[in-house]
């Protein structure tokens, strides 16, 4: 008992039995349905998030992903206050985000994709400075901050205009610095890079990593982007159907579950003996792309790279090969298309319950 | 600290000033459909007083006085602000509001106070303007019904911002503003006496207006500017005035609290 205690007072997020259900209007179809539904309105308990346990330490970095409709957004906004959870607790920095909204609201800085909290029709560092009046930021910590984000995010060629003037890139750029420039200890980013170039994604991925390590910001982050993930996470916690199914490094969940390689091939003749020999070998997949052309699947703790390798070329030419990891992104699509079952066990420990069969 | 917390929403209200600056184009239209507005107006009642001294115990020239008054009035307070209220919480926006550490309903009063001093001053040119073309218009004679003017003025923006607060609240239960604003419009147009002065009402109708909230917006600074109400009576208009503000007020912070934990609760 005196150890959850403990826990709970050095987490910064910590949310305990946290879930969410919606009453969702439930219309038959057609007209009739629609009159029923104005008559006699019918609703069904939807459930968003079940109860989930979760705990972020000072100064990490976690990555919320999941399918969309898994639980994500609802997640993140009970824990910043603008929704209220149907059971469970949460405290975040030692604040419950319901019912201290404001409180809450001024310890925190988020960047929903999607909304932007500048004004419209006014310079961006007029928002900026508006903010520094709203969050009482001291001066010299504003304009050091604001000097910072504007070199880091390369804002000078835009803070001096209107935000309806700017650029999806240059939007999210400044947003971000607008959830940062009060040096909130805790970050909420919902998917900040969604539909941005590759280099403003660079530039975004950077500026929160610094920030990150600099101010020891704790950041949560939900996103479809992978590259995100594996720039900015340590720690990885998936959600599916309303329920957490793995909380644990990502280091890990790579080393369990990326142990499939696969390895392609161009080969010099065709050598159908040898395509179905490799085929027929327990542990291999074949992808054949052509006579000349394929791939083999393999996992990496019963063979090498090189046994593989060899035993191609002992039958004949590789004019070319090429090896692919399997990344983070192939076990994370296997378990948004239902393929994988992860579960943790508390510390983060990943168990397996489907056979690996499919490569 | 209350003087950090006032200098927050002073803040807000350069914003919102410097956000309706933005609109170039678009004060240039509001300022020839204002003057168009304040000339058909002119007309129609130039027109039933053909022929007439007095009109409902009003001589042409206090009319005009009314409807100079009546239209400065009703230009502070007006599209800009009804519809940044309930477009925030229609289009969703709100939830942005509801992560900053900020009253909702004071920085949407600043915002509105900011805008306002932009709506006041574009309608102050152009009736001045009028008043200079137009001979008869029964300026006051002393200095304290300008004061006593002003005041009531300010009250007047105090009691439409909390009629129009309630009625963009109630967006949260609807999914357009349109038929609410034109209701609330055309109610607050009758009832305060910005289409025709109280008095030209059936009793029973006066009265009745009498009795409400929307009376504070156009009756009560018309009354003092035109000296129909005297000092004492200037000043228990302007107390019913802040009775009206403050009730108002109370209403509109229950309502959005009401509404926010509608809307946490069920998602919005």
């Amino acid at each position: 008992m005196n150890e959850t205690e403990e826990v709970f007072i050095l987490s910064i997020i910590e949310a305990r039995g946290l879930s969410k259900s919606f009453m969702q209007a439930v219309k038959e179809p057609g007209l009739k349905g629609a009159f029923k539904h104005l008559l006699v309105p019918k609703h069904v308990e939807k459930v968003a998030v079940k109860p989930l346990n979760l705990s972020v330490e000072a100064g990490e970095t976690v990555a919320y992903v999941g399918p969309n409709g898994a639980g994500k957004s609802t997640t993140i906004k009970m824990l910043t206050g603008i929704l209220a959870p149907s059971a469970g607790s949460i405290s975040v920095n030692g604040i419950n985000p319901y019912k201290k909204r404001m409180e809450n609201a001024a310890q925190i800085g988020a960047v929903f994709g999607q909304r932007t909290q500048l004004w419209w029709d006014i310079p961006i560092v007029e928002s900026f400075s508006l903010l520094k009046d709203i969050y009482q930021i001291p001066e010299a910590v504003y304009r050091r901050n604001l000097e910072q984000f504007t070199e880091l995010l390369g804002m000078d060629e835009f803070i001096h205009l209107s935000a309806r003037k700017l650029s999806l890139g240059q939007r999210m750029r400044a947003d971000l610095a607008a959830a940062l420039i009060h040096n909130p200890p805790i970050l909420y980013l919902d998917e900040p890079t969604i539909g941005l170039d590759v280099s403003v994604k660079q530039k975004i991925r950077e500026f929160i990593k610094k920030i990150n390590e600099e101010q020891q910001t704790t950041v949560m982050l939900t996103t479809h982007d992978l590259g995100d993930i594996e720039d900015l996470c340590k720690r990885l916690v998936i959600i599916d159907h309303g329920s957490i199914i793995y909380d644990g490094s990502l280091s890990e969940v790579k080393s369990r579950f990326a142990r499939n390689r696969l390895i392609f091939f161009q080969i010099a003749e065709p050598l159908p003996l040898l395509l179905e020999q490799l085929a027929a070998t327990p542990g291999m997949k074949l992808v054949q792309q052509s006579e000349l052309e394929f791939s083999v699947a393999f996992d990496r703790y019963e063979y090498t790279a090189s046994d593989v390798v060899s035993r191609v070329m002992r039958q004949g030419e590789v004019v070319d090969f090429r090896m692919e990891e399997t990344g983070i992104e192939q076990v994370i699509k296997a378990v948004y298309d239902g393929n994988l079952e992860l579960s943790h066990s508390g510390n983060g420990e990943v168990a397996e319950r489907h056979a690996y069969s499919q490569a | 600290m209350p003087i950090a917390r006032l200098k927050m929403y002073r803040s807000i209200a350069n914003r919102s000033l410097q956000n309706v600056l933005a609109y170039r184009n678009s004060y240039v239209i509001n300022f020839l459909a204002g003057t168009i507005n304040l000339l058909a107006i002119y007309f129609l009642w130039k027109g039933i007083y053909s022929g007439r001294t007095e009109v409902g115990g009003y001589t042409w020239d206090q009319m005009k006085t009314y409807l100079l008054i009546t239209y400065l009035a009703n230009s502070v307070l007006s599209w800009y602000s009804e519809t940044a209220i309930s477009g925030k919480i229609l289009d969703g926006s709100v939830a942005v509001d509801l992560l900053k550490p900020i009253d909702f309903q004071s920085a949407r009063f600043a915002e509105t106070l900011g805008s306002s001093l932009f709506e006041g001053a574009q309608s102050l040119i152009l009736i001045t303007v009028f008043a200079l073309c137009i001979t008869g218009i029964a300026f006051p004679g002393s200095a304290h019904v300008y004061v006593l003017f002003i005041i009531s003025l300010l009250g007047a923006v105090l009691v439409k911002f909390g009629i129009v607060y309630l009625a963009a609240l109630v967006c949260f239960w609807s999914t357009g503003s349109m038929g609410i604003v034109w209701t609330r419009i055309a109610l607050t147009n009758l009832l305060s006496g910005a289409l025709v002065p109280l008095v030209f009402f059936p009793d029973w109708l006066e009265r009745l207006a009498l009795m409400l909230p929307f009376q504070s917006i156009i009756h009560t600074p018309t009354m003092i500017f035109l000296e129909q109400a005297g000092t004492w009576e200037s000043l228990r208009l302007i107390g019913l005035q802040w009775f009206w503000g403050i009730l108002l007020w109370l209403a509109g912070k229950a309502m959005w609290s009401w509404a926010v934990r509608q809307v946490t609760i069920h998602g919005g």
